[in-house]
Formats: C-alpha cells, structure tokens, sequence
C-alpha cells in the first residue's frame, strides 16, 4: 500500500464546448506519492484547476483515467468516499456569504467523522478567526484561513489546494505556508497544490509537476530536478552554429550572437562531452533554478 | 546556531542545510554531542518541508556527521571533530607524546603517570568548583 | 447540516409567503360581511364573454359563504400567491451557486449530488406543503368569528389539492434552475407558463382538458364532492418526472 499513489491519472482527457473545441487537458499523467508535498505548477489556463476538478469528481474526464486512493474518480459512490478522505481549498474561498464562521464550522463538521476537535480549537486561536463574524465580512485573508481550517480538521489523508495563496499579501502567505508546513510535519498526509508562484513551491514542495497546455511537462522530486537540470553555455569564435544535439534530454537550445545556451534535463556530463565536438572557445556548466526550468518548458508563443 | 535557506537559488533546500550543519561543526557554532534542532519544529521555522529536512539529516547521518538517536532526536557526532579539533588533537598528541617520554625519563611508573593526568584534570574542575 | 443550509437559503421567500397567504386568509374571511351587503341587493347579471360567465358566476356563488370563499380565494388569489411563492421556492440550488453562491465548497464535501438535490427538493416541498395548508386552515378559525362555519375538511382537501396539483410549477422551477446560472430566469419562465395556463383555462372552459387549475382550485371537489384523482395522479407523475430530469441535469453538470 506504501507503493500506491494517493493520485494518479494517465492520458486524462477534459474537453469544454459544444463541439469539445476547448481542450483543457490533453492527455494529463500525474503520480502523487503519499506522504509528499506536491507542487502543481503551470500558467493561468493550463489545466491546474480543470485537473483538480475532475480528481474531485466535480467535472467528468472526456477520457482517460484519474484515481485517487485507488478509487476512480468519474464514480459518483467512489467520488463521495474520496472526498470523504481529502480536504480542499479552492482558489477563490467561495464559501456560504451568509454563514458565521461558527455556523461554517457547524455546517462542515458533521460531514467527517474524523473532525478534530483540537485542531479546530488550535487553528481559531492560531488564525484568530471571529467566531460570529459572517464570511461576507471576512477580508480575503481571512476567508483563505477559514477555507484552511475547514480543510485541515477534516482528519483527511489528503489535501487539495488550488492556488492557495492567490492575492494575499507576503505576511499571509507566509503564514498559510507555515501552517501548511506545521500540519503535513504533525501528521501523515499529502499534500497537492497549484500554483504559479514559484517561490512558494521551491519553498515547501518535494515534488513537482510542471503543465503546460494540458499535458505535464516536467516531473520529478524537485531536488532531483535541481540536480539533475543544468544550463550549458557555449561561447563561440565566430557565430554560434545551429546544432542539434543527439544527446537525451536536451530540452531548449538558445542561440544568440556568439553564444549558444542549452537547457539539459539530464545532467552536463554527456551533454558538455558532445558539445566539445563543436569547437566552443569556452564551456559554462550551470546548475538552473526552478523558475528558469519552468519559463523554458513552458510555452511562451503559441 | 541559526539555520537560514534559500529555495530560490540553484542548490537544492537540503544540501544547503547539510552545508550549514557542517559549517558549523567546522566554526564551532556545533559542538560534539550537541542536539540539532527537531525536525519538524525546523521545518516550521524555516517554513521548509519536513522531509527535505529529514533528507538532510539522514544523509548527513550516512556520511557520520550527525547520529538519529530513535526517540531522541538529532545529535552531532561525538566522534565528529571539527577541522580546529582534528588540529587541536594533533597537537594535542604530540605534546601529550613529549610529556610521558619525560616523565619516563625520570622514572614515573605508567601507572603513577596515568593518576597524575586523571588528578590534575580532576584537579582543574575541583579548583572551578571551589573558585566558582 | 443540509437540511439547515436549504432551510437558511429559502426562510425567507417561506416566511414572507406564509405570512401574506395568512394575511389573505384573514381577509378573504373578514371582508365576507362587507361582500354580503354589497351584492345582497343586486340581480345576477347576465354578462357574456369568458370573463363576463366568469364573473357571473363569482358573483351567484358569493351568496352562499361556501361558495364565495371557493370563488374568491381558493379558485383565484390563493392558487395565484401560492404559485408565486410555489415557483420563487424552486429556484435557486447548486447551478445559480457556482459563482458566489459556495456552489464548488458545498460539492468538494462527501454528499452524493443526489443526495444535495434530494434535500433542496425535499426543503422546498416541505416548505410550499406549509404553505398550502396552514393558510386555509385559518379559514375555519376565522370564519366562527364572522358567524359563518367553514368545514376543516374542505379546508384540508383544497390544501391538498392545491399543493399536489401545483407542485408541477415548483418541479418546473427547479427543474430550470438545473439548466440556467441565474435565479431570475427560471421563475420568469414558469410565470409565463402559469399565466398561460391560468388564460387558457379561462378561455377554454368547454374544452375537456385536464386543467391544473382546476385541479388546483379543486373545482370537482368544490362542485361534486370527490375528488379529481385522475388529475392528481397525472400531476404527480408530472412532478416526478419533472424533479426526475432536474436529478438528472445535476448529475451530468460540469461544475
């Protein structure tokens, strides 16, 4: 059971429209392993939330497979028991504008057996949240702290956030991220959050998935990924020449002037080895942070 | 010791954490036997995931730097030596070295030679005690 | 918590609507005297046209108390205000919350969409139930401090009547408030259908069609004492058929 994924999907397919012109994910392979920390990074459409929504049973997939614990996640009997198991921030706290915080709280609970009463007394001190103030009278940081502790006492194995720190200011996010951290360190669970702050990712994820128009990009533990991603710099005499390199990995080739700039996703060693051939009058090996990995494997033109 | 990380720069979270620890044993900062923070009230203060910290713990234990006592938490290696103790305990030898073969000279059993270290290292923290 | 939540969405449009309906009650029974004296002395007029028979015969049933609180109230305000707030009751629900309604926190908990929709159907049902027999209940109270005495059974059984025929606006509602984001649509939509129906039932008075208003006024009853059960058992099936369709838009949605 230690080798299964909390969430997997292959080839997830979800088409839009009436004649499924918009494609918003084309073909998704996602591997959550438990116990990690999950970083969901792509641009605004790529098919971060449309991905989640389906793991959530919220949209159904056009085609393809997504599972969570094991269950699949289009059944609506399946769908119910995950969500049973799995908390969920969405990216625009869109909870009951008429509900008190307190009546929130008294609304959700019920719903899990496994409520946690002290995590519950906890984060109301923690958060300060006003027992009788009405949601519609919470200031967005707030609201976020609210969606959090309505999430995080779920006594859930698995935790789904959308984009949970989108506009609140760097104290906040901080402070969200910090009882992110708190939370996974106390007790056994994964965690998977989209994002397109890749700070925040850098700073607390052990993985990461990288999506792009719908498909993944990048994958991998984010240390591997560190480690394993380079920028090779290549000066030349004369004018860079227009080289393809055989070597496995390469994943952008920049030239510039007399400079050409390779982005390998599988270490230098072998990369630096065939760029010799080509005569460089100097080498660079650099390693490459995770912002550069994702502004090169994503998409800039159309 | 303070613990500061940059998840921004090319070096991934947990070997900038093994780099500090080890920076510390070097500068002192970190003695031999001295507990390490917990992992997880690090990984809260530095808002940094628990497991890159216990990555970091485990390969620092690999290489012998520090010990995961079960229960107990992280500690740095009594065996450990800091690049200052590797020299101090050199010298340290030879003087010790010099110090017997004169004692020998004058007829000192190595028995008696022995007391007169334990009593003079006794000694020192008598007199501590009674100055203090 | 459901329960509670559909009850916080709709206590006011039930709240308003009972309290008006009560009010209408009152009044329907306290301006009988006032009725009385005026048509006591008049002919019965002979007026032609739909609404000309119409009126006629309002006026020839007021003579009798029974007859006048069928005309007046059951046959035309009450069935009129209660579908209004049988229609406002059925809109609303999960499609009009997707957007600042906590329409995706309230599908991210561990509740089937049957069962979310089961419960709103079930709220507004319970609720428009209410609504349809509390008031006419009232008429018996009242009517023993007018003098007059109004059977609780015809109370009970124009009720009754009223709410199983009329359902078929709420269903109509909810069904639309499945297919449409908005909550004003839905409720304008079925309005134009009541109002066509209610002019069709007026126009068409000789044609043998299964009127919902009659059933809803409970005309057979009022005239011949049983009751209309084919009509009833149509418009539960309608109902159902109706809710049934709006269960299955739900289940299909991409939220």
């Amino acid at each position: 059971m230690a080798d299964a994924f909390v969430i997997e999907t292959s080839g997830l397919r979800k088409h839009y429209g009436p004649g499924g012109q918009i494609e918003a994910l084309r073909g998704l392979d996602l591997h959550v392993p438990p116990g990690s920390i999950h970083g969901f990074l792509g641009r605004n459409g790529a098919g971060k939330t449309t991905a989640i929504k389906v793991l959530l049973g919220m949209a159904r997939p056009t085609s393809g497979e997504a599972r969570v614990f094991g269950l699949p996640a289009h059944v609506q009997d399946a769908s119910v028991e995950i969500r049973r198991r799995t908390g969920f921030v969405s990216d625009d706290n869109d909870l009951y504008d008429y509900m008190t915080v307190a009546e929130m709280i008294r609304f959700t609970s019920p719903f899990f057996p496994r409520w946690r009463r002290d995590l519950e007394e906890r984060y109301l001190r923690k958060f300060e949240l006003p027992l009788d103030r009405k949601v519609k009278a919470l200031s967005r940081g707030m609201r976020t702290k609210l969606a959090l502790l309505l999430a995080l006492c779920r006594g859930a194995e698995l935790l789904i956030l959308d984009e949970p720190t989108s506009g609140l200011d760097p104290a906040m996010t901080e402070e969200v991220l910090q009882a992110l951290v708190a939370h996974v360190a106390g007790e056994e669970m994964t965690v998977f959050f989209s994002s397109h702050q890749i700070a925040e990712v850098e700073q607390i994820a052990d993985r990461v998935t990288i999506i792009d128009r719908g498909r993944a990009v990048v994958t991998g533990a984010l240390d591997d990924l560190k480690e394993s991603f380079r920028r090779v710099q290549l000066v030349f005499e004369g004018d860079a020449p227009d080289a393809t390199f055989r070597t496995p990995g390469v994943a952008r080739v920049r030239r510039k002037g007399r400079v050409l700039s390779v982005l390998s996703s599988a270490g230098a060693e072998a990369l630096v080895d065939e760029a010799r051939r080509l005569n460089p009058l100097s080498v660079d090996v650099a390693p490459v942070t995770l912002k550069e990995i994702f502004l090169e494997t994503v998409t800039v033109e159309e | 010791m303070l613990f500061r990380t940059n998840p921004s720069s090319g070096v991934p979270i947990y070997l900038q954490l093994m780099e500090q620890v080890k920076h510390g044993i070097e500068t002192g900062a970190l003695r031999p036997g001295e507990q390490l923070p917990g992992i997880r009230p690090l990984a809260e203060e530095l808002v940094i995931n628990p497991n890159t910290v216990a990555k970091a713990y485990r390969e620092l234990e690999h290489e012998g730097v520090i010990e995961l006592r079960h229960g107990a938490g992280a500690f740095v290696s009594a065996a450990v030596r800091g690049k200052k103790g590797t020299d101090n305990l050199r010298a340290g030898q030879s003087i010790v070295a010099a110090a017997v073969e004169k004692l020998r000279g004058r007829g000192v059993t190595d028995e008696e030679i022995r007391r007169l270290f334990e009593a003079e290292l006794a000694g020192l923290r008598t007199t501590g005690g009674h100055g203090g | 918590m459901l329960w509670y939540k559909s009850w916080l969405e709709t206590r006011w449009r039930f709240v308003i609507g009972l309290v008006l309906l009560m009010f209408s009650a009152a009044s329907t029974v306290f301006t009988y005297p006032e009725v009385i004296k005026l048509i006591s002395g008049m002919p019965n007029p002979d007026l032609s046209g739909a609404l000309g028979r119409r009126v006629s015969e309002t006026l020839a049933l007021a003579r009798d108390y029974r007859g006048y609180v069928w005309s007046q109230w059951f046959r035309q305000n009450l069935i009129q205000m209660w579908g209004i707030f049988a229609v406002l009751l059925g809109t609303g629900g999960l499609v009009s919350q997707a957007s600042g309604g906590g329409a995706i926190f309230t599908l991210s908990l561990p509740a089937s969409r049957n069962r979310l929709l089961g419960v709103r159907a079930a709220t507004g049902l319970v609720e428009i139930l209410v609504l349809a027999i509390v008031p006419p209940l009232l008429v018996p109270v009242f009517s023993t401090a007018i003098g007059e005495s109004y059977a609780v059974s015809d109370a009970l059984v124009h009720g009754a009547c009223m709410f199983i025929a009329g359902t078929v606006f709420f269903s109509l509602a909810f069904l639309l408030s499945t297919v449409f984001s908005d909550v004003w649509r839905p409720a304008l939509i079925v309005f134009c259908v009541a109002v066509a129906v209610g002019l069709s039932d007026l126009v068409l008075r000789d044609l043998p069609l299964v009127s919902v208003v009659r059933l809803m006024s409970g005309e057979a009853y009022f005239r011949t004492g049983t009751l209309p059960w084919p009509g009833l058992a149509a418009s539960v099936v309608v109902s159902s058929a109706l809710l049934y369709a709006a269960s299955r838009n739900i289940a299909r949605r991409d939220f």
